[in-house]
């Protein structure tokens, strides 16, 4: 298994996409890696990166049930294994798939006995792969994007996460994943065979409150887990500490606020290139270094 | 006030914009001008609307069970690897040649107890998914209701659903009910949208922030419901307010208020106080007060006007891409 480090959060707008790039472009400049980013219904990595457009797209495809009505005995098994109710059945009627609500879960392919449900697929998402260089940095971006109107997040983070482990692995590369907002199990498959896990918090009680939803999942699976706090000075850190003391985290760190970090952010260049001799470029090298044993591989 | 339901949805699609700080303003206003309301924390997965209003214990607290979690029985398990290979979500892991499921990503969807030719897969089921909690009158004389999921767990979306039919039923009949969405333009927004009239979209003016507007205000077209812009921070990069203008120009979305980046804000939070209440002449309070007074006091009066004017001329279409089977018959 190649080196995996993924970048979370909880709370959204923490620093998660700003930390990871930045910790991208350092680890580029010393060799080629994978940066995943599996925020795909929000997709911004590419931005802070200065990249104007997306590169390859290859489509995710998830199962998709389709029905052979003339085997359908109109039995209902497959409606009644449909945990996410996307098979709808009315009294006498053949089975009807709701696209949205299906999740390709495959229950109901296997519940048929009458081998009326044949196995068919629907695109739920995309995934782009671009080469970033920025100045003496290179590495390849990988970013998968939620298809307009769908509402199921897991199955494709699932997709785009084992295709960028596979090529991590062909390549032996390591393999940087950024996540998505959020504590549900789409943030754990993003984080999941992680050799380390940041967590990006922000010094108010909101990332507070989000922060320690993230420590229970990464405690409960015994992961190694780091904290940074992002934008210190802006509020009171001490519980934020605290707490990743409670929660046996290996290393608390804080990265300022700056006026830098705001510009580069906006300008699309990671901080660490914008300004380097910053004090907000300076803690987040101190980091990279920190981590480099566990990721440089 | 209102003659019916009322549903306005604060959304952003990028995280950590502002929309809690928006919502617990314009509740704080509404409130002021004597609607009928209830308030509704719909961020399962990051619920912060409470903390922004300084509610620190609930009157009710219900725990939500949503689904189930398989779980392999170790003596029976011949460790073939049929259920890793199944599942559809990956979360059956392999540790030195024997197998577990990960509860923090299993979904409970069956597959892999179809497929196991041991039978070796159990489930737990009534799981507790996460908390619908109620304060029946924060200090600011509206009820609160907010849902929280259990970390780990899936479908946030079902419980936002439940949070939002727990709020209406609060509620009870006509009147305000506020959402605060989550990041995002997953279940959870989607449920959060489903059946909403009005929608104050919160934005930045970073190219970030600016690319997800674009995803959420898309959704709201898909839904018909009538938009409004707040842009927050603006003056962290003024040269980006243009490209913004341009596209709410575009695409017919009212800019509602301009709110300006103010440390006022987070350390309002640090002290569990709305910033209005907390520091009322700080520059981001008048401008927030500005915005949810033009909402409370001439949107929200003429809704039905209002909604006529911006609703989108056609919904956004939702194409699902289902491909033809490739493998078999």
């Amino acid at each position: 298994m190649p080196p995996l480090v993924s970048f979370t959060g909880g709370k959204g707008g923490t620093g998660k996409s700003f930390i990871a790039t930045n910790i991208a472009y350092l680890l580029g400049l010393e060799r080629r890696h994978l940066l995943a980013d599996l925020d795909v219904e929000a997709p911004n990595d590419h931005i802070l990166l200065g990249v104007k457009e997306l590169g390859e797209k290859e489509p995710v495809p998830i199962f998709f049930p389709r029905i052979d009505y003339s085997k359908c005995t109109l039995c209902g098994a497959c409606a009644k294994v449909c945990d996410t109710g996307a098979i709808i059945m009315s009294k006498n009627r053949p089975p009807i798939v709701m696209p949205r609500l299906c999740s390709g879960c495959k229950a109901c392919l296997y519940a048929c006995v009458y081998d009326a449900i044949k196995p068919g697929a629907r695109i739920i998402g995309f995934m782009h792969t671009t080469p970033v260089t920025i100045g003496e940095s290179a590495f390849t971006l990988i970013t998968g994007v939620l298809h307009q109107g769908e509402e199921h997040t897991a199955p494709l983070v699932h997709g785009v996460k084992s295709r960028a482990l596979r090529r991590a692995r062909e390549d032996s590369v390591p393999l940087l994943v950024d996540t998505g907002a959020g504590t549900g199990n789409s943030i754990s498959i993003a984080i999941q065979y992680s050799d380390l896990v940041v967590a990006v918090t922000e010094p108010t009680p909101l990332g507070l409150h989000d922060l320690r939803a993230i420590l229970e999942i990464t405690r409960g699976l015994g992961m190694r887990t780091w904290v940074v706090l992002n934008r210190a000075g802006i509020g009171d850190s001490d519980p934020h500490r605290r707490l990743a003391r409670e929660y046996g985290v290996e290393h608390y760190h804080e990265v300022p606020y700056a006026k830098e970090a705001v510009e580069a952010y906006v300008k699309g260049v990671p901080v660490v290139a914008y300004a380097p001799n910053s004090r907000v470029a300076e803690k987040i090298r101190e980091l990279y270094d920190l981590m480099r044993p566990i990721i440089a591989g | 006030m209102l003659d019916s339901k009322v549903e306005l949805v604060v959304a952003s699609g990028k995280g950590g914009v502002g929309k809690s700080t928006v919502t617990s303003s314009l509740a704080i206003v509404a409130a002021e001008h004597g609607y009928k309301m209830v308030a509704a924390d719909a961020d399962a997965e990051a619920p912060n609307l409470h903390i922004v209003l300084g509610v620190a214990s609930w009157d009710r607290e219900e725990p939500y069970y949503e689904g189930r979690v398989a779980y392999i029985l170790e003596d029976k398990c011949t460790n073939c690897g049929v259920c890793a290979e199944v599942c559809p979500l990956g979360a059956v892991e392999e540790k030195g040649g024997k197998y577990w499921i990960n509860p923090f990503i299993c979904e409970g969807c069956i597959t892999c107890s179809i497929n196991c030719p041991e039978h070796a897969i159990r489930y737990k089921h009534r799981v507790q998914a996460g908390w619908i909690r109620l304060r029946e009158k924060t200090k600011y004389g509206f009820p609160l209701v907010s849902g929280e999921i259990t970390p780990g767990r899936p479908n946030s979306g079902k419980l936002v659903t439940e949070v939002k039919n727990y709020a209406s039923k609060v509620l009870g009949g006509e009147g305000l009910l506020l959402v605060d969405a989550a990041a995002g333009i997953g279940c959870q927004v989607i449920s959060s949208l489903t059946g909403a009239h009005l929608a104050v979209l919160v934005t930045e003016p970073t190219p970030a922030g600016f690319s997800d507007l674009q995803r959420i205000h898309r959704l709201t077209k898909h839904f018909m419901i009538a938009p409004m812009l707040v842009i927050n921070k603006y003056d962290i990069n003024e040269e980006f307010i243009e490209t913004i203008e341009e596209y709410a120009r575009a695409e017919n979305i009212p800019i509602v208020g301009r709110i300006p980046y103010d440390p006022a804000v987070p350390k309002s939070m640090a002290k569990g106080v709305p910033v209005m209440e907390a520091y009322p002449s700080s520059p981001a309070s008048k401008a927030l007060k500005e915005v949810s007074e033009k909402i409370a006091g001439e949107i929200l009066p003429k809704w039905r006007e209002f909604r006529s004017k911006y609703k989108p001329r056609k919904p956004e279409p939702y194409i699902p891409l289902i491909l033809h089977d490739t493998s078999r018959g």
